[in-house]
């Protein structure tokens, strides 16, 4: 094998000033599928290279070869006129560097950030000129807008989650072809959410710049679109390039036959060739919401295989988990006695169990049927999968193998033997041949009309509209809806695309989304101002109770206690940030509090140089979990007996003075405002500031999507490390603001910080799930927190009762987040 | 060739059976041990045994917790466990005829507390270790206001038999423990429920899709979790003769440590009894091998703290390898570059 990467100032080809990378041989093979067979290409300024070929043709693995992001098994990368960089290797970095930018197909914004700072992600380094560097962010995302889609009106500072699909496609787009130093674009399917105009706003503007000397390569099922901007076509197929020309030599007609239209008509023909038998009994009834005409209703019969075409996401997906689920809101009625087993085509994340072998994938379905201490039994369990493997021609000698052992065709012969090998008379199917190859497709269309043969129902989403002329009918999806329903002979694929674009008017697609996201604005209003509302009655209920609590000195009597927390509600912030929590949080602010009034004291140096350290360590868990991959819950819940173990071998009994310095900082006195409230404003402030900072923004993008992230070049420990290094440095405040309030230490006065914080974190509008984060909102949860106690004890409750209600209190607080957000977030 | 297939297929046999290594750890530090006193025998053994069992006991139920996957914990044992042992102060009192029916109400108690988490996290989809940690905290309260009730430290006579006799030479706590990992060793092994749970914690998604009644699976867990952690306060109150408010604080460390020990996989999916039981010795002869040395109780923790997150980052790599393993499937697209550099 031959991996090679090599620089040549003179390339010799045709045109050796125009080419800029020519791939050549390339392969790549993933087990037993060869995703890319020895593929040659070679791009040159100017170009707009249309790359087609059908789904799993290689497409996604050649750019991702090209962008570096997959190292190929043999073959080379060249790159003309510029010497290779150090390090030899080809990679993202180094692709990056070398001008090559990617538009994914799954968009890789962080929906938490505005428009502008994902415009700063995606060239950081322009960011050097602090501060006001989010201006540069906007002038540019505001000129990369308007220069490739004119006239779209994008507010620059508005955060992305609240932009409709659309929207955010085109501020992807822009944002990649406009990146400095771009010399190729990879724009893999841009328009699959864009209406039609801005869909030719990009056209053009792609014609634009190929004239000016920068190179495209566009991939798209939307065949005209192709003929339209491309100037070269290349056709992919089986992980080859099979055919290459100028646009003119092409046609739509002949891209679809090349790309493999006639392998699955000679298919048809043979399954027609079986007897016909009348239909079966009927077993779904599809009524109501399903129909644009509410009276018709769509009766599914044993023995059918039924497709469900259109455009992807128009509610295929949606029909087969209402069949699945058997919801009748769905607009699904399943006859007595009928349940539906569930194929995938997504095996890793909704089909295979990983550490299981063949058999035991098979059996579970079955197994899970039964109640739960009923035995399993090894014999019983082959006899049961037997029947089903051999039905389908999965190889039985391969039960003891692990799943992830078998090639995919075969990963999915044993999920419908899983589903075979249980009662249930109707298969769902959802897109089950991605990243299948052809050959073990063409076997299993014959598997799937066998099984349709023997009396089951078979239901198949797919998005490769030629697998539907395996179907007996297909329902064609628009918009939520079955458009049309075609039989027979009128399966085709021109009918098929024409009945799912037939309602569709391009523009239509967001106005969809709008009511959906009303709603989800209103509930994160709701979110963000739960905090301050409850500051506010807390505060009320304490002026009822007690008027004189809300002078100046009461006030700061009141909130100096609750400075610490949060110091530390602040900490955590950061680590939830990341979708991680710290369990170890208190037991830090514990230790800090004991060296600082115990080392700290006698010898400044040593007490310094102690306290730096355990920064140190502290900053390097984050490497740990990030690097290893382990859960912070457990290391952090193992760090928090270190940081206690240290603190009780330093001080084994509460005790301890303050520094003199640390209590004259802690005690200044400010004209007018209490001294507490002053610290806790400026904290916040701090916090709010590193937050808007470069850093804290690419820390906020961890959050949110961290895969979009490492593909971009972001260093994954590195910004671990940091994020957990602003949370040691906030709590190690707390520790240190526990000593000079209580002129004293205890190992263990920090304990209940741990749940608090979390708790004022969770109250202050922070999601669970990283990424959004409102350090404004955590100060005021903090605050509200803390004066709980207070509020509890002017009251006369015991103060032991305190941890009973803040526990409660978060819980409620989540329960009752996760009612106003029910349906968002799923797993 | 066949050397290189005898070394893969053990390789594959300690992968499958992870508990053989707490096992051999727990042989070494014995042996060493016994070498280094010399007034190491099997007395002490048995003390260890007996400190264990109570280790290994509320460690089973944190096991099918931790299965459950998604980084999923049970925080709120070591409240249950305290708790219930004042209740059993309260409600048992000393006598033989109010134990049937205390016991009756403390298991209802466990089942109730595991019931509220199990809602939390499967109903309100709230992360399991913040649910448990709050519900922890509401139960502090519990039996912080307990203890100002407790009649004195009377043990019935039978729950102190249980708790502190001996059958054979063999503490009946260690046997009750041995028998409650087998039963869980069976149900993991040979049941449904354990062929369910280990299809949830591996993945959820397919779990569901493949017919799993996934919610039901997860609450069990945590309702087996917090009963057999009441049943364990129950003992070890009867065994201490007593029960103070720090009680049950160090489970809750060492029950994610005896799993974690034990070879049962953090990030869910596959249990091993059997690894548990090792995984609860090799702990409990750590702690003890330290006050044997005669360390602090504060290095004590260091080490307890030390010790878990070593292990958990030399396990890290097992699952590592698992996800790179997967990740070279072809339906997978986004395969990590570093994971590529790595396979070839």
């Amino acid at each position: 094998m031959t991996v090679g990467f090599v620089s040549r100032d003179l390339v010799e080809t045709r045109e050796p000033a125009r080419t800029l990378v020519e791939l050549s041989d390339l392969t790549k093979t993933y087990g037993p599928t060869c995703a890319n067979d020895r593929v040659s290409l070679t791009i040159a300024r100017g170009e707009i290279i249309g790359l087609v070929g059908g789904n799993g043709a290689g497409k996604s693995t050649l750019m991702r070869m090209l962008s570096g992001e997959t190292a190929p098994d043999s073959g080379t990368i060249t790159f003309s006129g510029k010497q290779p960089a150090a390090g030899g290797r080809y990679h993202a970095g180094e692709a990056q560097s070398r001008g090559i930018r990617i538009v994914h197909q799954e968009l890789s914004l962080c929906d938490n950030l505005t428009v502008a700072e994902n415009f700063y992600l995606e060239a950081p380094e322009g960011a050097n000129g602090m501060p006001g560097w989010r201006g540069i962010y906007r002038d540019r995302a505001r000129a990369a807008l308007e220069a490739v889609f004119p006239n779209a009106g994008v507010n620059v500072d508005e955060q992305v989650s609240n932009l409709s699909i659309a929207v955010r496609q085109m501020v992807e787009i822009a944002r990649a072809l406009t990146a400095p130093g771009a010399e190729i674009v990879i724009l893999d399917e841009p328009t699959s959410s864009l209406a039609l105009d801005r869909s030719q706003q990009l056209r053009a503007y792609l014609r634009r710049r190929a004239a000016e000397g920068l190179a495209f390569i566009f991939i798209s099922h939307k065949l005209h679109e192709i003929m339209d901007v491309a100037s070269r076509v290349v056709v992919m197929r089986n992980g080859r390039v099979v055919w290459e020309g100028e646009t003119g030599e092409a046609s739509v007609a002949r891209l679809v036959s090349l790309m493999g239209g006639d392998a699955s008509l000679k298919a048809r023909r043979e399954r027609e060739a079986a007897p016909e038998t009348g239909p079966g009994r009927p077993m779904v009834r599809l009524t109501g919401r399903m129909r644009e005409n509410k009276s018709d209703e769509i009766i599914l019969h044993a023995g059918e295989i039924v497709g469900l075409a259109g455009l992807e996401g128009s509610g295929q997906r949606d029909l087969l988990h209402g069949i699945f689920s058997g919801s009748r809101d769905a607009g699904v009625a399943l006859e007595r006695g009928v349940t539906a087993s569930f194929v995938s085509g997504d095996r890793q994340r909704e089909g295979v169990f990983p550490l299981w072998n063949v058999l035991e994938n098979i059996s579970v379905t079955r197994i899970a049927g039964c109640s739960g201490l009923s035995l399993v039994n090894r014999r019983e369990e082959i006899a049961a999968a037997m029947p089903a493997a051999e039905r389908i021609r999965l190889d039985t000698g391969r039960f003891r193998s692990g799943i992830l052992d078998l090639s995919g065709g075969n990963q999915q012969k044993a999920l419908v033997a899983r589903a075979l090998a249980c009662d249930a008379p109707v298969i769902l199917l959802d897109d089950p041949t991605r990243g299948v190859d052809v050959a073990a497709k063409q076997d299993f269309y014959a598997v799937v009309a066998e099984i349709a043969r023997a009396g089951r129902l078979v239901i198949w989403y797919s998005t490769e509209d030629l697998e539907f002329l395996e179907c007996d009918r297909v329902l064609v999806f628009s918009h939520g809806r079955i458009n049309r329903e075609l039989t027979g002979d009128a399966i085709g694929e021109k009918a098929i695309v024409d009945a799912s674009f037939e309602r569709a008017g391009d523009g239509k697609e967001g106005a969809a989304r709008t009511a959906q996201q009303t709603h989800s604005r209103a509930a994160e209003r709701l979110v963000e101002s739960a905090p301050f509302v409850s500051l506010a009655v807390v505060l009320a209920a304490m002026a009822w109770a007690n008027p004189t609590s809300l002078s100046p000195f009461g006030l700061d009597l009141l909130l100096s206690p609750a400075l610490s927390l949060v110091l530390v509600a602040l900490g955590q912030m950061f680590i939830i940030g990341g979708s991680e929590i710290d369990l170890g949080a208190g037991a830090f602010a514990g230790v800090i509090n004991v060296l600082s009034a115990t080392i700290l004291v006698g010898q400044p140096g040593l007490g310094v140089l102690s306290i730096a350290a355990l920064l140190v360590i502290y900053a390097g868990l984050g490497a740990l979990i990030q690097a290893r991959r382990i859960p912070a819950i457990v290391v952090t819940l193992g760090a928090s007996f270190i940081w206690l173990g240290i603190g009780y071998t330093l001080q084994p009994t509460p005790g301890g003075s303050s520094p003199e310095w640390l209590t004259a900082i802690f005690s200044v006195s400010f004209p007018l405002v209490p001294t507490s409230i002053v610290f806790i404003l400026v904290t916040g402030l701090i916090a709010w500031f590193v937050n808007r900072t470069p850093v804290g923004v690419a820390l906020r993008a961890f959050g949110n999507n961290p895969q979009a992230m490492a593909r971009g070049g972001w260093s994954p420990i590195r910004y671990a490390t940091i994020r957990y290094l602003f949370s040691g440095l906030f709590i190690l405040a707390a520790g240190l603001s526990l000593t000079a309030i209580n002129t004293a230490s205890d190992i263990n006065s920090g304990n209940s910080y741990t749940l608090l914080s979390v708790a004022a974190v969770v109250i202050g509008g922070c999601s669970l799930f990283g990424g959004r984060i409102s350090p404004v909102g955590v100060v005021a949860g903090a605050i509200t927190l803390s004066l709980i106690g207070a509020l509890l004890g002017m009251l006369n409750v015991n103060s032991d009762y305190n941890a009973a209600v803040q526990g409660l209190l978060l819980l409620v607080i989540l329960a009752f987040r996760a009612l106003v957000a029910r349906g968002g977030e799923d797993e | 060739m066949t050397r290189r297939n005898a070394s893969f297929s053990l390789a594959d046999w300690t992968a499958r059976n992870r508990w053989i290594w707490p096992a051999v750890g727990v042989l070494i530090l014995w042996a060493v041990l016994s070498v280094v006193t010399s007034r190491f025998s099997l007395q002490s053994l048995s003390g260890v045994a007996m400190s264990s069992s109570f280790l290994l006991l509320v460690g089973l139920g944190q096991m099918l917790v931790i299965t459950t996957g998604r980084g999923n914990i049970d925080l709120s044992i070591s409240s249950v466990l305290t708790l219930s042992a004042y209740l059993a102060l309260i409600l048992i009192h000393g006598s033989n005829a109010m134990l049937i029916p205390g016991l009756l109400a403390i298991v209802a108690m466990g089942v109730a507390i595991g019931l509220v988490n199990a809602a939390l996290v499967v109903l309100f989809r709230i992360q399991a270790i913040i649910a448990t940690l709050a519900t922890g905290y509401v139960l502090a309260t519990g039996y912080v206001v307990a203890n100002r009730y407790i009649p004195g430290f009377n043990i019935a006579p039978a729950l102190h038999l249980v708790a502190t006799q001996r059958v054979a030479g063999v503490p009946i706590i260690v046997i009750v423990a041995l028998l409650a990992t087998a039963a869980t060793a069976f149900i993991l092994n040979r049941t449904a429920y354990g062929r369910s749970l280990s299809a949830v914690g591996q993945n959820l998604r397919a779990a569901r899709l493949a017919g799993v009644r996934t919610g039901w699976v997860i609450g069990i867990a945590f309702v087996a979790s917090s009963t057999i952690a009441a049943l364990t306060g129950v003992l070890l109150g009867a065994y201490i003769g007593g029960a103070f408010l720090e009680m049950g604080q160090p489970y809750l460390l060492q029950s994610i440590g005896a799993v974690v020990l034990g070879g049962t996989l953090i990030f869910g999916g596959s249990a091993t009894a059997l690894g548990t039981l090792f995984g609860s010795v090799l702990l409990i002869l750590i702690v003890t091998t330290m006050q044997i040395a005669g360390l602090p109780p504060g290095t004590q923790d260091v080490i307890q703290g030390l010790v878990i997150i070593v292990v958990l980052a030399l396990a890290g790599g097992l699952s590592l390898r698992r996800a790179g393993k997967a990740s070279r499937t072809p339906t997978d697209a986004g395969a990590s570059p570093a994971e590529e550099g790595v396979s070839d």
